[in-house]
């Protein structure tokens, strides 16, 4: 069975969390992993229906996610929950619960992220329709020690995909088609490489 | 109840040319000839590109290399420059035939098939490739059956040790050695094994074109006439034919034969250094040029400004350096298609060294596989229509070469390999066209009477 794990994203809205995780899951897809994306506006109106953006209801909220990344990681599944998720101390209580995680902060200007402010959760803080928005009328926690940075405001979605990939390459997350890492070792891949470079196919 | 006792077994042969079986050499294979007098065959067309891997997963799985995300022996695993990642067994993610066949509790026996390395659990029990490290670790399923074909073979043989050597001699020897304890372990578990679908697969006839195809070759540009090696792949087919004469009195009516080749074989006229090509046409920058022959992945690369480079092989891949994409990348995304329709143009307009063109073929992924999986190479080349190789290591001060880099080779691999199917009702030989290796896999599903999954993407040979 394949290694189950969680990228955890984190960030502002606007910042880029939901347009890079609905390219990461169809680029694990291409790569064979059973996906599940956990997306926070989905959640909102399922799992955690009635809970507001007060520090309190966040913590619920996270520990909720948490809970239902750590079931589906344990068996196997790559999960990827988009959440801007902006206390400190809830993400490292996910990391915990989870395991096997993987905290990706989509790093943006305020500025840029109202400038997108696709869902108008931005205008709609300023204008005191939602209390306590992260990152508009209420602080966002930026991740102390975070996996992986993506620049959102440098990147293309593409490219940030494409780092979070590596990053799970690099932590045996992933494993992609055609990489032998887990299957050679050192010594077996040196005496595979001199019998094909006699060959010629290397 | 009606128990289906239809059997397949398959012969695979790597490298074989039609040209040569069917077309040269045939009266002198007399049991290849009474076979083929009562069966359906006829060249079959490969993969793109021609090649063992992943050719031979293809055929096993009729799905593209595209949609198997396996492009050579060799793969791109993630977008950074660090070069390739062997294929093996664990990255083939679409059903075998023995895949197939296995859970529907139909026993196999599956023999040397390339990229069957690590040995995956079948039911029944499975001999892994050349591409396995060495015979001193674990290449069977079960493990314990390693002790059997050790003992039986006196001693398994993954392939031939000395290849690209001009010790013909030790070479030729070696490739019989090895083809004789395939064949033994082979009969013997065709009598000693439960088995509904057999194949194994010998690569002595991939390695013989290599080492000795310029001494029968007249046309060959470094043909050697009067060589006592002038007979020595047609001695080998006619030790094959009888080899294969042994085997082939152990079946019944029920058993339904076919022998294939991955792909076919051709002279090899000479190599194109592509990255020096690429130097010369500006696309690759060094920041110092080696003073000797060297490896890519041994020269330091000005990746800022270098937009492609190349990898080596029978075939050519072409890279390249995206903006967005690779961490250096240098092409902006818009302007990608604009470049690699340059970079085909060029390519297809490549001349030997007398000013002669010479076929260049250009492929892009997209256009040939279904859906391109994993990372794909930008470009597929086949160079002088695979009459050249494509050769990747930068020195030479030149983009011909008449030598290989990885030593003397006298063949390339060519599109068209050979099929040859007798299912005991065809009482006379009849010559197809238009077969693929895709059409092998349904083709042995249906014989017996298993469901074709939807998307095996060749037909039922009828």
């Amino acid at each position: 069975m394949n290694k189950g794990f969680t990228v955890w994203f984190t960030g502002s809205s606007g910042s880029g969390k939901s347009a890079i995780s609905q390219l990461l899951g169809k680029k694990l897809k291409e790569w064979g992993r059973n996906v599940e994306i956990l997306d926070g506006d989905v959640v909102r109106t399922n799992l955690c229906q009635g809970l507001d953006f007060r520090k309190q209801d966040q913590d619920i909220y996270a520990q909720r996610i948490a809970f239902v990344c750590k079931l589906l990681t344990r068996n196997g599944v790559a999960v990827i929950s988009v959440a801007i998720s902006p206390y400190q101390e809830s993400r490292e209580n996910a990391r915990k619960e989870i395991g096997n995680f993987v905290e990706v902060y989509t790093k943006c200007p305020t500025e840029v992220c109202a400038q997108r402010d696709v869902e108008g959760m931005h205008q709609k803080a300023l204008k005191g329709e939602i209390q306590d928005f992260p990152g508009a009328s209420d602080p966002y926690e930026e991740p102390l020690k975070p996996d992986l940075v993506v620049e959102t405001d440098k990147e293309t979605a593409e490219e940030s995909t494409n780092k979070i990939i590596n990053k799970l390459i690099e932590l045996g997350y992933l494993n992609p088609k055609g990489s032998v890492t887990h299957v050679y070792s050192s010594e077996e891949e040196d005496k595979i490489k001199e019998r094909l470079s006699r060959l010629g196919y290397i | 109840m009606v128990i289906n006792k239809k059997k397949v077994f398959v012969l695979g042969l790597d490298s074989v040319p039609p040209e040569l079986l069917f077309d040269r050499w045939l009266n002198q294979l007399p049991n290849i000839k009474r076979l083929i007098s009562q069966s359906r065959y006829g060249e079959m067309k490969s993969t793109i590109p021609a090649i063992t891997c992943p050719a031979w997963m293809s055929m096993m799985t009729s799905a593209d290399p595209g949609r198997l995300g396996i492009y050579g022996f060799r793969n791109r695993s993630s977008y950074d420059y660090d070069g390739l990642s062997f294929a093996n067994s664990k990255a083939v993610n679409v059903d075998t035939v023995w895949g197939i066949l296995s859970k529907m509790g139909k026993k196999v026996v599956v023999i040397g098939v390339p990229m069957t390395y690590p040995p995956q659990p079948v039911n029944g029990c499975m001999v892994t490739c050349f591409m396995t490290p060495d015979t001193k670790g674990e290449y069977t399923y079960p493990p314990e059956l390693k002790d059997e074909v050790e003992a039986v073979s006196n001693g398994y043989m993954l392939d031939v040790d000395e290849f690209r050597s001009d010790n013909k001699e030790s070479t030729l020897k070696e490739i019989y050695a090895m083809t004789h304890k395939r064949f033994r372990l082979t009969r013997h578990f065709i009598r000693s094994k439960e088995w509904d679908f057999f194949m194994m697969v010998e690569m002595g006839p991939d390695r013989i074109h290599h080492a000795f195809w310029k001494y029968f070759d007249q046309d060959h540009p470094k043909h050697v006439p009067g060589s006592k090696y002038q007979d020595a792949i047609l001695n080998y087919y006619k030790y094959l034919d009888e080899e294969i004469g042994e085997t082939f009195k152990l079946f019944n009516d029920d058993t339904m034969v076919l022998i294939v080749s991955d792909h076919g074989a051709k002279k090899m006229v000479g190599g194109i250094c592509i990255n020096e090509w690429l130097l010369q046409n500006g696309y690759l920058k060094l920041v110092h040029y080696p003073a000797e022959v060297t490896p890519f992945n041994k020269l330091i690369v000005d990746w800022e400004n270098t937009m492609a480079w190349g990898e080596g092989g029978y075939y050519g891949r072409l890279f390249m350096n995206v903006k967005g994409r690779e961490p250096k990348g240098v092409i902006a995304p818009q302007h990608y298609e604009h470049v690699r329709n340059e970079l085909i143009k060029k390519l297809e307009d490549l001349r030997d060294e007398n000013g002669n063109t010479i076929h260049t073929k250009v492929f892009k992924p997209e256009d040939i596989y279904s859906e391109c999986n994993g990372i794909p190479p930008d470009l597929i080349v086949y160079y002088g229509d695979l009459f050249w190789r494509s050769i990747g290591s930068v020195g030479n001060g030149t983009i011909w070469a008449d030598e290989n880099d990885t030593g003397p080779d006298d063949a390339n691999h060519s599109q068209y390999g050979i099929f040859i199917m007798q299912n005991g009702s065809d009482k006379e030989g009849v010559r197809l066209h238009g077969v693929t290796l895709y059409d092998i896999a349904p083709t042995i599903l249906d014989y017996m009477r298993v469901k074709i999954p939807e998307n095996m993407e060749g037909k039922v040979i009828a």
